[in-house]
């Protein structure tokens, strides 16, 4: 018998009949392991959380939850008998009882799973004092996540499922909650998985993060190396961090790797992929990659220029047409406008360099 | 779990499959051989009957467009006195069954009748008979049925012009049409599917209707099926009548279906404010006051009078009727009725839900169309289909036949009533479910609910005021429904329905009128209960 907590062992989910995601694995070893799924709109996220909560079949391969299969191609035990929570997107709150009646629904189930917070607890934690004798149809959107939330954490739960549990709440909230809710399920052991769209969140809450495209589970890794170190080309894509170049290999054997760009120069780093000297590969180039220097010799022409608040987005041209965007602080002294020469800082120095 | 078969899907399997035993029956008795009674009603009768069905549909559904519309009309849009009231009074029409209207009718109307005695009374003796005009025979039923169903119209059209979009009629306006052109070029058009519906309900009560007709002794295809059946016990032709109904009636589905697909400019303006009435003054107001007052008197007040004035006249018919007991023999039929049907319905709809099973689901669909089956065809189609499986399992395996057990008996008549309102029931529940998002039942299995604590914790506490809305409907119906009663009886077990017709089958207009009257009151008072949510203007 496996000792992992959770598995998912070549897993074909089918959320309709065009729609599908194909040969997903992956493990959660231990108890109170946080995953998040990142993914677009539509490639069927949600249809792995409602498959592994028991609402759906597996189409073939098989979940595994402490040690037990849950589902698999000819087996599917029902979502009542697994103690999986799940946070659905549109909230679900039940409409004939009020918040503190919904949340305390979820305290009914016996399970004899220990977790120290009343509901009074959650209440105050998830900010719902004020709307505790409502009903749902007379809350927000943002306060029906919370507590549905709040019930899903009191039924005590082996694994919990967030749908997109942040989708609803005001910004100002968002990364408080994120927080607190952080804390609570680590504080608990509260083993749970996350679908997000948003790569920030994704990052901050997970321990891992699984990136799902193009009908398959791409990348499942810790969220630095997800960063950092993309597995392909549609990843980093995906995660929008910058623009490709082409560029040349020219110096693998040291500890330090050097390529070279027609108009940029030579760029420094460490090569996340091994590629042989006088490889032509694509460079991903990031915003805060490029540093801005008025010195510098190397001058293109600005574009675009997007004030960010902290900061100022330029987008500045190469003579190739190729367009590169270049974060600069925005108590930087000086502004520059549109078609000036805008110098940055040679030679250019990539900690991770991502070729594809 | 989804395609586990369990107990629900059981079911939501079973009770449709029920339900749709009498359609069956209908259509595969078609193809039997025929007694000789279809051949002479091929040769003689049955074009009188099929063209009397048609013309009194004709003229119901005139008039019923008429009543139901103007008046819906003038309650939605304008302020006049009496408006509140008219809103309301106008349902109670619901209360009083075409076949007691046409009672009332032929008591007001007939020589040395009701008409005579005022005019009497007022004027002193004089032969006024020959001027009193006589609503008997097709205008009689016209009228009585018009009166007794112009309500679905106007409750319907109603419902649709209060929650029409008021930009449209703004926008209307800002374009330049009158009152008189925005009516016709908008107002009318957007509520069309609206008074389509309700134009079909009363489409499938006129051609089912069997009391009114039989009491004006027009043949039509009902009293036909009735005739072949008690007359000539001829029950392949009683079938194969009710085939041609059906298949009228089906038609009447296709039509209206196909009318609805067009009709994608109805918009329900949720969230749109409510539209403002407008003051009526002088004439206006005066002509709306007096359609809504006559339509009023017409509908409710007329044939309560002149029920509650025979009843006091001749109290001796008091003696003949035992008043407790057809209280509770009403009572118990609507109790048994509904409960079972709301329980069964309840359940189907939940297995429906649980299964996701497109079979089902389309059963399902096909047995609440049962609702067109008119109460006659549907009693024919039960004694048709227990006499042949009695039959069969007694050839078979030697049983004693149990065709007592559902013939002549309080169990088959509440399955009889279970087949004709199921539909009725069904989607009554069905309309409440549709409002719980199925990610709500979900959520209550993941929270650690079993199915049947989901049921009675989740759905049947937020259902509750839907299970009263279609406990009351059915009971309203089954406090008026007449032929299946009247067919399927345990020997002398009355209801205030049965009770009325046989004293007026048997020329006793004034006995009929106590019964009458005892069943208009409880109708009355089951409509004032759920006018609440009739007239909801949310």
């Amino acid at each position: 018998m496996s000792s992992n907590f959770l598995e998912i062992k070549n897993a074909t989910f089918v959320a309709s009949k065009k729609n599908k995601i194909d040969n997903v694995s992956l493990t959660i070893k231990e108890k109170g392991e946080i995953i998040c799924l990142l993914g677009p709109s539509g490639v069927g996220k949600t249809t792995i959380l409602r498959t592994i909560a028991g609402l759906q079949d597996l189409k073939s391969g098989e979940i595994n939850l402490k040690g037990k299969t849950i589902s698999s191609g000819n087996f599917n035990l029902e979502p009542e008998k697994r103690n999986i929570a799940m946070c659905f997107q549109d909230n679900s709150l039940f409409p004939h009882f009020n918040v503190l009646e919904n949340i305390n629904i979820g305290a009914k189930r016996k399970n004899g799973s220990k977790f120290n917070y009343s509901d009074k607890d959650l209440i105050k934690i998830l900010h719902l004092e004020d709307i505790q004798e409502k009903y749902p149809h007379q809350i927000s959107s943002g306060e029906a996540q919370r507590v549905s939330l709040a019930r899903s954490l009191l039924s005590r739960p082996d694994l919990l499922l967030l749908d997109e549990p942040f989708a609803n709440i005001d910004t100002s909230l968002k990364e408080e909650l994120q927080k607190k809710i952080k804390d609570i399920l680590k504080e608990f052991n509260i083993t749970t998985i996350i679908v997000t769209h948003d790569s920030h969140e994704a990052f901050f809450m997970g321990d891992k993060c699984g990136i799902l495209l193009n009908q398959t589970l791409k990348q499942y890794d810790i969220p630095y190396n997800i960063h950092h170190e993309p597995n392909s080309l549609e990843v980093a894509k995906f995660l929008n961090r910058g623009v490709f170049v082409d560029v040349k290999v020219v110096e693998t054997d040291c500890a330090v790797h050097s390529l070279s760009h027609p108009i940029l120069g030579e760029i420094r780093g460490k090569l996340v992929n091994n590629f042989p000297a006088g490889s032509k590969v694509k460079l991903l180039l990031q915003p805060e990659d490029l540093r801005h220097d008025d010195q510098s010799k190397l001058k293109l022409e600005v574009v675009d220029r997007k004030f960010r608040g902290t900061n100022f987005i330029y987008t500045l041209k190469m003579s190739s047409d190729e367009k590169i965007p270049v974060f600069v602080h925005s108590h930087h002294i000086h502004q520059h406008e549109k078609s000036e020469k805008f110098g940055i800082k040679t030679p250019i120095f990539i900690d991770h360099l991502v070729c594809f | 779990m989804i395609k586990r078969i369990n107990f629900w899907v059981i079911f939501a399997f079973l009770v449709p499959l029920l339900v749709a035993i009498p359609i069956f029956t209908v259509f595969l008795s078609f193809f039997d051989t025929t007694g000789n009674y279809l051949d002479l009603l091929k040769d003689t009768f049955l074009i009188k009957y099929l063209s009397n069905s048609f013309l009194i549909l004709l003229g119901v559904l005139l008039l019923t467009f008429i009543f139901g519309v103007t008046s819906a009309y003038f309650v939605s849009f304008y302020k006049f006195p009496g408006v509140n009231f008219f809103k309301w009074a106008l349902i109670l029409s619901f209360a009083v069954p075409a076949y007691i209207y046409a009672y009332s009718l032929v008591a007001f109307f007939e020589n040395y009748g009701t008409a005579f005695s005022i005019l009497t009374f007022l004027f002193g003796e004089g032969d006024y008979n020959k001027n009193i005009p006589k609503f008997d025979g097709l205008i009689g039923s016209m009228f009585s049925i018009s009166f007794s169903l112009f309500g679905y119209v106007y409750v319907l059209t109603r419902a649709s012009f209060v929650f029409q979009s008021h930009n449209l009629i703004e926008v209307g306006k800002n374009l330049g049409l009158s009152s008189y052109e925005s009516f016709f070029k908008i107002i009318l058009p957007s509520a069309r599917p609206a008074i389509v519906v309700g134009l079909s309900l009363v489409a499938m009560e006129t051609l089912s209707d069997f009391g009114t007709v039989d009491f004006f002794s027009i043949s039509t295809l009902t009293t036909a099926i009735y005739n072949a059946w008690i007359s000539f016990d001829d029950l392949t032709t009683a079938n194969q009548l009710s085939f041609v109904l059906l298949f009228f009636i089906l038609l009447l589905f296709v039509l209206e279906n196909l009318s609805r697909k067009g009709a994608k400019y109805h918009q329900n303006s949720k969230g749109n404010k409510p539209i403002p009435k407008i003051e009526l003054a002088g004439g206006k107001s005066i002509f709306a006051t007096c359609f809504c007052s006559i339509l009023f008197f017409c509908s409710f007040v007329f044939p309560v009078s002149q029920m509650t004035y025979w009843t006091i006249k001749f109290p001796k018919y008091f003696q003949d009727i035992n008043f407790w007991s057809l209280n509770m023999n009403t009572l118990l039929l609507v109790f048994l009725s509904s409960l079972f049907l709301i329980t069964f319905s309840f359940m189907t709809n939940y297995g429906n839900r649980v299964s996701k099973n497109k079979l089902i689901s389309y059963l399902s669909t096909f047995s609440v169309s049962g609702y067109a089956l008119p109460g006659i065809i549907l009693a024919v189609a039960f004694i048709t289909f227990i006499s042949w499986f009695s039959d069969l399992l007694s050839s078979i395996f030697g049983f004693n036949s149990f065709k007592n057990v559902f013939i002549g008996s309080i169990v088959g008549l509440v399955i009889a009533y279970f087949v004709r309102f199921f539909s009725l029931s069904y989607n009554g529940i069905k309309s409440g479910y549709s409002k719980i998002n199925n990610s709500i039942d979900e959520n209550a299995y993941l929270l650690g609910y079993s199915k049947l604590k989901t049921f009675s914790t989740i759905h049947l506490p937020y259902l509750r005021t839907n299970i009263l809305l279609v406990g009351v409907l059915i009971a309203l119906e089954i406090i008026k429904e007449l032929p299946i009663t009247l067919i399927l009886r345990p020997f002398n077990f009355e209801t205030f329905a049965t009770k009325a017709y046989s004293y007026a089958a048997q020329d006793l207009l004034e006995a009929a009128a106590f019964p009458s009257l005892c069943l208009i009151i409880w109708a009355s008072i089951f409509i004032l209960f759920i006018s609440k949510y009739i007239l909801s203007e949310k």
